[in-house]
């Protein structure tokens, strides 16, 4: 290693220019800022993507709160005690009409409360039934429900049915 | 020496000390970047980086409309760490507050439905964890995550529910606490249900977030696929009430219930009480758990008398004008054995009609003794007894049915009618469908399919057919069966208002040590409508208390084929069926 003397001539102009070096530390200040910002929006959207992850977590338990309620409401056993309940009763008995020959099968027979095979009320275990009907007279009045059935002895034989006109039961 | 050497000489020991310190540095460098660079490396990342392991979910199990009957749940444990149990401050209405131990516990113990003092027992303590409940809802634990204690945590598993409970529970089966599949379908069609586990590795911050720029790697999910079964959920619930109700007023030991749609072999319902509840099978006997549909054999009795006349039919041994004489006891030519019919009666003159209209063993042994063993033996096979069926449901039973060699000369003759064999109801099921079907006898159909997540088709079922008797034969054999309903003692009682109804009653003795006991199993296997069949139904009923006849096993049939004909939209029978002799003279009813 060795040292050199030089003029100061010499030396002023072997000077780093300051030009240069502005735009040197300026050039790294730039990328150091937009590396910084690029890592900002990153960041964020993590923090955003952890935030919607949560929500998402969140909006599935709810659907699954819901969806069990919606399934013990339509299960079986809570259907079968809501209709025991509301004093309905199966009738056995199928009277079908046949839309295209204008034909009715079977003989209309009224549903008999008493003395059918089936027990109305629920049989059937089932320990995840949480939430189930209530036809309480107090739930009803809450719900201001009309509560009162008229029944009919006759019916008007004014009905007259076109071939075609009925739309076929969505079930089976 | 001169200013310029001494200059020189110090700038030499600089840079020799600064080379020295380089070097010594230059060593750690390459040490730490070369020699120990992956080691460091692999230390680093360790330490940012997490794997988590996402849980596929097990599949759904659905009825074939659709309606779910297993799926998978999220449960949570709720947990505290008692050593950092302590007042919590809040923000309530936008004062600070401090809510003491107590409080909380107090308002914990509501929400998990535990008592004050044993919840304020499990917060004391040192330790880091303490459980204080074990498999909660979603909405408990939405409530105590609303509560905000930051010294109780959860964690959060999968759980399987049932929505409809025992409805089709012996079949669908179940799984243990731990999620393992234990039995029925839950069992057997795992590998379409499990589910493949995903993973996902990040490189984490501080503050266990995932590193933007890190890499992360992540194998997805497979969900398990969701397997439909054949099985109508509604009409299933209604044959297990029917059912239950038929227990409870039998006192008997069990009932089992198969309703088979006759043009596909599906089984649209496989019911039985007692029933097992999936969600909480503990609450179940042990021998209540299975499906003893496909795992119960029992001696049938009379209802293998309708196989045993198509089989006469089939062979062309008789046809349905030739009778026989039926006396109601008829001793045999070996051992001093005999064969009697179940009541005292003068000697009859029956056609096969008349041999089911009255149940009549002599009558059927006089019609099928002479039909070679080997020949009947086959019959039988092809009919599906002695044999597992291509369900190859778990723990299903073949049956007992001995090869025709093994038949000894009291074998050979009660066979006719029921006895020396066993079998189970879904069996007795399908044979009463070949006969229903124009002799063809199709393989039964539990399951309809499994589908992916994508909804492709991952597995179907292969469905093979037998023909066991002629078109003809099955359909004569069906006109003699409408007798039993229409004429026979107890089978009338099995009449369908509007339907016509082909079935035959069965009053098996079970066996007791050596020989037949006073309990029964009473059975009634039947289809409808005759004139075009769309269903058929049987019933067993085993060991019902002080019943020696079939006329309990006809009410259950009744109800669920009646449910059945109206739930699925099948118009009343508007024909009449054909005169056949039937009565004890061997001639056609006075009423028919």
């Amino acid at each position: 290693m060795s040292v050199f003397m030089v003029t100061e001539k010499d030396a002023k102009r072997l000077r780093p220019s300051l030009t240069s070096g502005l735009i040197f530390v300026l050039g790294i200040v730039m990328v150091l800022v937009g590396q910084l910002a690029l890592n900002m929006v990153l960041t964020h959207d993590a923090y955003e993507l952890r935030a919607l992850k949560i929500e998402k977590r969140e909006l599935a338990t709810e659907v699954q709160i819901i969806q069990e309620e919606v399934s013990s409401l339509s299960s079986p056993q809570n259907l079968a005690d809501a209709a025991n309940q509301l004093g309905m009763v199966a009738n056995p008995a199928s009277v079908l009409i046949d839309i295209e020959s204008d034909k009715i099968f079977g003989e209309p027979t009224p549903a008999k409360a008493e003395g059918g095979q089936v027990a109305a009320a629920n049989m059937i275990a089932n320990s995840a039934l949480g939430t189930v009907s209530d036809f309480s007279i107090a739930t009803v009045a809450s719900g201001e429900l009309e509560v009162s059935v008229e029944s009919i002895d006759s019916v008007d034989s004014g009905l007259v049915l076109r071939s075609g006109l009925i739309p076929a039961s969505p079930t089976r | 020496m001169g200013t310029h050497a001494k200059l020189n000489r110090r700038l030499g020991a600089f840079a020799l000390v600064l080379f020295l310190m380089v070097g010594v540095l230059s060593v750690r460098l390459v040490d730490f970047q070369v020699v120990k660079a992956d080691e460091i490396q692999e230390k680093s990342l360790k330490s940012r980086s997490q794997t988590e392991t996402l849980q596929a979910l097990r599949g759904d199990i659905l009825d074939s409309s659709g309606q779910v009957l297993a799926k998978t749940v999220f449960r949570y444990d709720i947990n505290a760490a008692p050593k950092n149990v302590g007042p919590v401050f809040q923000n309530i209405d936008g004062v600070r507050t401090e809510r003491s131990v107590e409080e909380i516990a107090m308002e914990l113990s509501q929400v998990l439905g535990i008592e004050f003092g044993e919840l304020i027992l499990r917060l004391e303590g040192d330790s880091e964890y303490s459980s204080l409940a074990k498999k909660v809802k979603a909405e408990t634990y939405n409530a105590i995550k609303d509560m905000g204690i930051p010294w109780i945590f959860s964690d959060q598993f999968e759980d399987r529910l049932y929505p409809m409970g025992a409805v089709a529970g012996n079949v669908i089966g179940f799984v243990g606490s731990d999620g393992t599949p234990l039995a029925g379908l839950e069992r057997q069609y795992n590998t379409c249900l499990a589910g493949v586990d995903g993973q996902q590795s990040f490189e984490r911050s501080a503050e266990g977030l995932p590193i933007p720029t890190s890499n992360q790697t992540t194998q997805p999910t497979q969900n398990g696929g969701a397997l439909n079964l054949t099985i109508d959920a509604n009409l299933q619930f209604f044959a297990q009430q029917v059912l239950a109700d038929t227990v409870n007023e039998l006192s008997a030991e069990w009932a089992s219930a198969i309703v088979i749609e006759v043009e596909t072999g599906k089984i649209l319902a496989a019911a039985e009480a007692p029933s097992v509840d999936p969600n909480d099978p503990a609450a179940s006997d042990a021998e209540d758990r299975g499906a003893r549909i496909f795992q119960a054999a029992f001696e049938p009795g009379s209802i293998m008398k309708a196989l045993t006349a198509s089989v006469v039919l089939d062979t062309g041994t008789a046809n349905e004008y030739t009778t026989v004489t039926a006396p109601d006891r008829m001793n045999l030519d070996f051992g001093g054995e005999y064969i009697k019919d179940s009541f005292d009666h003068e000697d009859y003159t029956l056609s096969l009609a008349g041999v089911l209209r009255y149940s009549s063993n002599t009558g059927m042994t006089n019609f099928a003794s002479g039909i070679d063993r080997n020949i009947r033996y086959d019959y039988l096979k092809k009919y599906g007894f002695g044999s597992v069926s291509t369900l190859r449901f778990e723990g299903e039973s073949s049956g007992i049915l001995h090869p025709a060699s093994q038949w000894d000369e009291m074998t050979n003759l009660v066979t006719t009618f029921g006895q020396g064999v066993s079998v189970t109801s879904l069996q007795m099921g399908y044979a009463y469908q070949a006969i229903a079907n124009g002799g063809v006898r199709l393989d039964p159909r539990l399951v309809e399919n499994c589908l992916g997540e994508d909804g492709g088709v991952i597995y179907t079922p292969e469905q093979g057919s037998t023909r066991v008797v002629s078109e003809a034969s099955a359909n004569l054999n069906l006109e003699l069966m409408e007798k039993v309903v229409e004429f026979g003692g107890v089978g009338k009682t099995a009449a369908i208002p509007g339907y016509r109804v082909a079935g035959k009653t069965g009053t098996a003795q079970l066996k007791d040590g050596s020989g037949y006991g006073s309990e029964y199993a009473i059975s009634f296997y039947g289809v409808a409508p005759a004139e075009n069949p769309k269903f058929v139904v049987g019933v067993t009923i085993y060991r019902p208390e002080g019943v020696s006849n079939s006329a309990k096993a006809t009410p259950p049939f009744k109800a669920i084929m009646q449910q059945a004909l109206k739930h699925y939209r099948i118009p009343p029978s508007t024909t009449q069926s054909r005169s056949i002799p039937s009565d004890k003279f061997g001639k056609v009813d006075v009423n028919d």
